[in-house]
């Protein structure tokens, strides 16, 4: 791409645009100070912009005089006007002045471009011998003595003298430019990597924010998937159960034993997959939000026994000790009874199901508090309210879970050992539905367990207000 | 490419990428220190304490054609370091051309590999089209044990279409023929884009002899 102007890629390439933007006026000025109180020779800094960047110099008393005279003066202003509008390029121009002084002109350029020019002058070139007629001769009334004896205090350096001396000066502000130049170089580039590497990270964070809605839009759409599949499943199986019923009852003519039997089969089997259907109906409801819940006080004492109740044949069979046991002063629970038990039947089949032979089951129920609100620990004063609550906790002497699965027992589908689904059954729903259940419930859920020795889990209820029932 | 046409002034920016420590620098101090005083500036290094090129180095040279053109050539090199990706992509910004350094090492083969992806990814998100990009790469390094034969990189060179240079850049070999070799490749595509001859009556050979006159007053070994 070209481009005509010269300042727009400039910090593409790296170029200076012009000579204040990388000179300081300060250290320039400090830097011709010293020039010249060392060599007694004035010295202006001008940049290609016309901006005077340093000016050190001391009024000489010829000039001061000359000004008082009509000639003197205009002949002065003229002088210094065209020193100041000379342009070098590539070399110095030395520029006499009628007075027999001479001032040099001397180019600044940087990287191949002309950035300004410095002038060293007024001084008289030491070789002169005395002044010259242009002084001599002016117009009008002067003192030729006092002329001559200002002249003579001019201050005086040999040309070649004079020539090391630029060449050292311009040495020197070609290095300062260079130190600033580096210096913008290294700020402008210390912005923009910043900005660059601040582009680079939002673009990255937006694509990650896409993906993440993504995900989102899929995991409803697999709640809805689940939810919908589960209910038009339901559907067809109630008649098979039905109708199995129905025949299992004679509606259609006697069965011999063998067909009994049979029946019975299709009925269990279609009982199992009915639970698990109702299991997926569930956690699909409760993923999507839309489970609804019809919390009453519900009586810690009915709920446990209740559920015990349910679980004693199966207890029986396998041998299992049952204990129950609710605290004195243990308050009612404000909850979905048909949801409450929903819970503790699901955790006490869980127990079961992984407690061998001779083992224990215990259901307990206390009275106790919940935190709410808040962060718990630092500042918890201003945050947390305690209310009261109901502790259920199903203890077991099962085979307990080790400490690294703990934080995945309530993924859905999760199960500790593959090789349990075939041993003990189920498809890895109820521990998830729980949780979500006890969510739906504003309570907690916490299991500790030890391996070989058993598991405990905790749920914490809202207990109902006196007032509620 | 920046044309001040007021100034009968051309400024082409030209860039040397590659691999971390693959010689990048070591290049350009070698061309400031080979070339002459006339045209080669002063080379300006922004690097940390380690001496690692923390934004670029920065080498101005400056020729006036006999067309009465002033052509400034400015060198940059990036960080090497891979977490400097963003200073490399603006580094690389309104290159004309490129260099790329290799490091001959066997041990080296997939760090080349990788920057020189990594200079095809940074150019197309710079907007430009690395198939019109002129690339020259050069082996650095050539005096160390395990390297790529000699043979491996005349077969690699017959087969390359990027001219293939090699050099032991610390001891200045082969650095100018790789730098002549780059502002050839640029200035054959400039011509083809923006027909400098007719715009400035700067000739591609005469310029290209102007250049090697202007810039050498020694020479390397090392060939194409």
């Amino acid at each position: 791409m070209i481009e005509d102007e010269t300042t727009a890629g400039d910090i593409l390439l790296g170029d200076v645009t012009r000579l204040e933007d990388v000179l300081s006026r300060d250290s320039v000025t400090k830097v011709v100070k010293s020039f010249f109180a060392l060599f007694g020779l004035p010295v202006r800094v001008i940049s290609d912009e016309g901006d005077l960047l340093a000016d050190v110099h001391r009024d000489q008393p010829l000039c001061r005089y000359l000004n008082t005279l009509a000639d003197g003066a205009a002949k002065c202003a003229a002088t210094v006007s065209e020193v100041r509008d000379l342009e070098p390029v590539g070399d110095t121009i030395v520029h006499p002045c009628f007075t027999g002084a001479v001032y040099r002109v001397v180019p600044l350029a940087y990287q191949g471009r002309s950035m300004g020019r410095f002038i060293v002058g007024p001084y008289v070139p030491a070789e002169a011998n005395s002044a010259p007629t242009s002084l001599t001769s002016l117009e009008g009334a002067f003192d030729p003595d006092t002329l001559r004896g200002h002249y003579d205090h001019m201050p005086r350096v040999r040309e070649d003298i004079a020539e090391q001396l630029c060449d050292h000066l311009e040495g020197v502000l070609e290095l300062l430019v260079f130190s600033g130049h580096r210096a913008q170089l290294a700020s402008t580039m210390q912005v923009a990597s910043v900005r660059e590497n601040y582009r680079e990270l939002a673009e990255k964070n937006e694509a990650l924010q896409e993906s993440y809605e993504e995900l989102q839009q899929l995991d409803k759409l697999k709640s809805t998937f689940l939810a919908t599949v589960s209910h038009e499943l339901r559907t067809p199986l109630t008649s098979i159960i039905g109708y199995a019923e129905m025949l299992e009852s004679g509606a259609a003519g006697a069965m011999s034993n063998e067909q009994t039997e049979f029946l019975q089969t299709i009925r269990g089997k279609a009982d199992e997959l009915l639970t698990l259907i109702s299991s997926l109906l569930d956690l699909g409801r409760l993923e999507a939000k839309t489970l609804e819940l019809n919390p009453e006080a519900v009586d810690a004492r009915a709920l446990l026994s209740g559920v015990g109740s349910t679980v004693v044949p199966a207890a029986n069979r396998q041998n299992i000790t049952l204990d129950i046991e609710v605290a004195e002063g243990t308050p009612k629970i404000w909850g979905d009874p048909i949801r409450l038990r929903q819970i503790l039947l699901n955790l006490t089949d869980n127990a079961m199901k992984f407690t061998g032979n001779g083992g224990t089951v215990s259901l307990l129920a206390a009275a106790g508090e919940q935190e709410l609100g808040g962060p718990s620990g630092l500042g918890a004063a201003l945050f947390a309210t305690r209310r009261p609550a109901v502790v259920l906790t199903v203890r077991d002497t099962g085979i307990g879970i080790a400490e690294t699965e703990l934080a995945r027992v309530f993924d859905a589908f999760y199960q500790v050992d593959a090789g349990t689904t075939r041993a003990h059954g189920g498809a890895g729903l109820g521990l998830s539905i729980v949780r979500q259940l006890v969510d739906g419930h504003e309570g907690t859920i916490e299991v500790t367990s030890k391996v070989a020795e058993g598991t405990l889990v905790t749920v914490t209820l809202p207990a109902a207000n006196d007032n509620d029932g | 490419m920046q044309v001040d046409f007021g100034a009968k002034e051309l400024t082409v920016k030209l860039v040397y990428y590659g691999p971390a420590l693959s010689g990048k620098t070591t290049n350009l101090r070698a061309i400031h220190w080979l070339g002459t005083s006339s045209a080669c500036g002063e080379l300006m290094t922004l690097e940390t304490k380690n001496d690692r090129t923390l934004f670029f180095d920065m080498l101005p040279i400056t020729m006036d054609a006999s067309s009465g053109l002033k052509v400034r050539i400015k060198l940059f090199t990036v960080p090497g370091q891979v977490m400097h990706d963003a200073t490399r992509r603006l580094v690389l910004q309104a290159a004309d051309g490129v260099a790329f350094i290799a490091d001959s090492q066997r041990s080296e083969t997939s760090a080349n590999r990788e920057s020189f992806l990594n200079l095809k990814r940074n150019l197309e998100d710079n907007g430009m089209d690395p198939q019109r990009m002129p690339i020259i790469i050069q082996f650095n390094k050539r005096d160390l044990n395990d390297v790529r034969s000699d043979e491996e990189l005349a077969a690699i060179a017959s087969q390359s279409r990027e001219p293939i240079f090699r050099a032991v850049a610390t001891r200045g070999f082969g650095v100018m023929q790789t730098l002549v070799g780059l502002i050839r490749e640029t200035w054959t595509k400039l011509e083809e884009e923006h027909q400098l001859e007719e715009k400035f009556g700067i000739n591609a050979v005469r310029f290209m002899h102007e250049v090697e006159s202007n810039l050498r007053h020694q020479t390397g070994s090392g060939t194409r």
